[in-house]
């Protein structure tokens, strides 16, 4: 079968497999109550009229076969909707917060991939050596240590004890650093990205190190030893392309659950990214807003794992789609 | 050719590995003499086959022969030249010089290939590492090598997977044949190939040899294609050579006690055959443990008291076989 013709098909069940997450949140969104129930325990009082002339302002007077279809047709034409609680295209918002969301996660993955990659080849080259059991030991500590404690402990030193970065927010709210934009935003993100950094590392090391080992062993390695091949390109050239293979699917995953990891950094960070929105949209159930979000990780997760066998092809010509 | 020294000369070649847990709370292990103090010689043409029972050393002679393991002692003298130290020094000409003349062809075709590369990378590789000048020359180069194992040209093109095992040992000697080698060492090159293929590949190496003028070391517990390529045997027990020489003089007249178990074991091909086996009691001792004394006396049916505390020496007896038994067959 033609590579083309799987991805074509491979789209047509991802495009299926959206609109079930979206009809699932839907219908248990709904199950819930609605955003209107959450403003009257807020503000008690409200005569009837008010209350159905606000469900009929937000489109909530429908029935929820109704309503999801509504949502799905506006969807379908690129309207994400209204949210609820700010008053704002949701569309808008998405792209927003997400390029939030996107300047700590893409260098937090970026930088562990580089660091794992020199950690894991220092370790893996020495495999038994003191060097490559520091190496699992510091790996094995990142790995199991919760993200939110480490982010914690990154503030305590740094932005309490230190005092050299700033513990939360994208931006300066009174007077930027040096004045500079650019600067005042790398300088807040410095923490984050460490944090995200840090547990990638530690996980992708972990993976690569014994894939590593594993790959060294093979009589192909020592039949480029034997040919003459120096040992930094047996290594660097041969070898670690191959032992790449399981830690490019784990890639894809990191990629595609971004977005469910992020309320973790951005919480603790109080990082105006997608994964804070999320959780405010999920506290005061603004329907459209959960469901932008949703969309939106759901495409990600999906897009990063065709994406990632899309790959598996390119680096091995063994792999057949189909 | 003749009138120049050995191709290549193996003096006290020894491996040992120091083993045992270095524990928190005890210390246990000793040393093991996985290759101990061989010494052998070959000479251009010549085919010497180096048989024993698997864990013997065989293959860990060949891989110091090559410093893929870093020997513990002894010397290997390649053309000539002290290689060992060459190796240790590690200056890429020089290296570069002795590797391109001392190839190695593995026992599992399947695991000596890179699965991710076409089998024309896999070739182009010995070549941009020796012959980066003559870029121009690779590519006809791949075809001339493939054509010499027996293969076409397009196969260049193909996946390790999609061939059969007896082809991937073809693009294995290939690979090896590259850069125009003077020596192979041949690790048990065919003992993972159906019966049927083994023939073919046996007959590859030999006309190969007759048409290149290459020095095989040829590494195998198969005794029968032993028989057929070699020119001399050697045979190892424990990391020991206890027999060495002419292929036809070890199969007429083996003497060691050892050599005798292992050519009774060849199976005959003919079903009335009454040729008596000699079956070997107890179990190859332990390289950690070896028996004091000539390391075969407690499984040899002709052990004496002397066998139990005097190693004996590889001498030479008075057929011409090099042997380390005090109470010869």
């Amino acid at each position: 079968m033609g590579t083309l013709r799987y991805i074509l098909r491979r789209l047509f069940f991802c495009a299926c497999l959206v609109v079930g997450v979206s009809l699932i949140l839907f219908a248990l969104i709904n199950a819930i109550g609605n955003p209107i129930e959450i403003l009257l325990a807020e503000r008690p009082g409200m005569t009837d009229e008010i209350v159905a002339e606000i469900s009929r302002y937000y489109g909530l007077d429908g029935s929820v076969t109704d309503r999801y279809l509504t949502w799905a047709g506006a969807m379908l034409q690129g309207d994400f909707g209204t949210s609820i609680i700010y008053n704002q295209p949701v569309g808008g918002m998405l792209v927003t917060f997400g390029l939030e969301t996107l300047k700590i996660q893409v260098p937090g993955i970026l930088i562990a991939l580089l660091a794992s990659v020199g950690a894991s080849v220092l370790a893996a080259t020495r495999q038994y050596s003191r060097v490559d059991f520091g190496v699992i030991s510091a790996a094995m500590l990142g790995h199991s240590l919760p993200g939110f404690f480490v982010g914690i402990l990154l503030i305590l030193v740094f932005a309490y004890w230190l005092g050299i970065l700033p513990s939360y927010g994208a931006y300066s709210t009174r007077s930027m650093l040096m004045d500079s934009e650019i600067i005042d935003g790398l300088w807040h993100m410095v923490l984050p990205v460490s944090m995200l950094a840090f547990f990638n590392t530690a996980t992708l090391t972990l993976l690569l190190r014994a894939s590593l080992v594993d790959t060294l062993r093979q009589d192909y390695i020592t039949a480029a030893r034997a040919a003459g091949l120096p040992e930094r390109r047996v290594v660097l050239g041969h070898a670690l392309r191959n032992a790449f293979i399981p830690v490019l699917t784990y890639l894809g995953i990191l990629f595609g659950l971004m977005l469910g990891t992020a309320p973790v950094t951005e919480t603790v960070f109080t990082w105006p990214g997608l994964g804070a929105l999320y959780i405010m949209a999920i506290q005061q159930l603004d329907y459209p807003l959960i469901m932008g979000t949703t969309m939106v990780i759901t495409v990600m997760l999906v897009a990063a794992t065709l994406l990632t066998d899309i790959a598996y092809v390119l680096i091995d010509p063994r792999i057949r789609l189909g | 050719m003749s009138t120049a020294g050995p191709l290549l000369q193996v003096e006290k070649l020894s491996k040992h590995y120091s083993v045992g847990s270095r524990g928190l709370f005890r210390r246990s292990g000793g040393t093991i003499r996985a290759v101990d103090d061989v010494s052998f010689h070959l000479r251009v043409g010549e085919t010497l086959g180096l048989v024993g029972e698997s864990g013997c050393g065989k293959t860990t002679t060949a891989r110091s022969i090559l410093h893929l393991v870093q020997p513990t002692g002894g010397t290997v003298r390649f053309e000539g030249e002290d290689i060992l130290p060459v190796f240790a020094a590690g200056a890429r000409p020089d290296v570069l010089r002795i590797r391109s003349r001392l190839q190695y062809v593995f026992q599992d075709p399947t695991l000596a290939l890179n699965p991710r590369w076409t089998i024309g990378e896999t070739l182009r590789e010995p070549l941009r590492i020796h012959w980066p000048g003559r870029r121009d020359q690779w590519e006809a180069r791949i075809a001339e090598l493939l054509g010499l194992v027996g293969l076409e040209p397009q196969h260049a093109w193909r996946y390790p997977h999609e061939f059969s095992g007896g082809q991937r040992q073809r693009v294995g000697i290939a690979r090896a044949l590259a850069v125009e080698p003077r020596l192979l060492i041949l690790d048990e090159p065919v003992s993972s190939l159906d019966i049927s293929v083994r023939a073919q590949i046996l007959n590859l190496l030999v006309s190969l040899q007759q048409r290149l003028g290459l020095g095989y070391l040829y590494i195998s517990h198969d005794l029968a294609s032993v028989r057929f390529v070699s020119s001399h045997v050697a045979v190892m027990y424990l990391g020991k050579l206890v027999e060495m020489a002419e292929v036809d003089a070890i199969f007429a007249r083996p003497r060691h006690h050892y050599t005798r178990a292992l050519l009774s074991a060849i199976p005959v091909p003919d079903p009335d055959s009454t040729q008596p086996r000699i079956a070997l009691q107890g179990e190859v001792p332990s390289a950690l443990r070896r028996p004091a004394g000539c390391p075969f006396h407690p499984r040899c049916p002709a052990a004496r008291t002397v066998c139990r505390e005097v190693e004996p020496r590889l001498e030479e007896d008075e057929f011409g076989h090099r042997l380390a038994c005090h109470n010869p067959a």
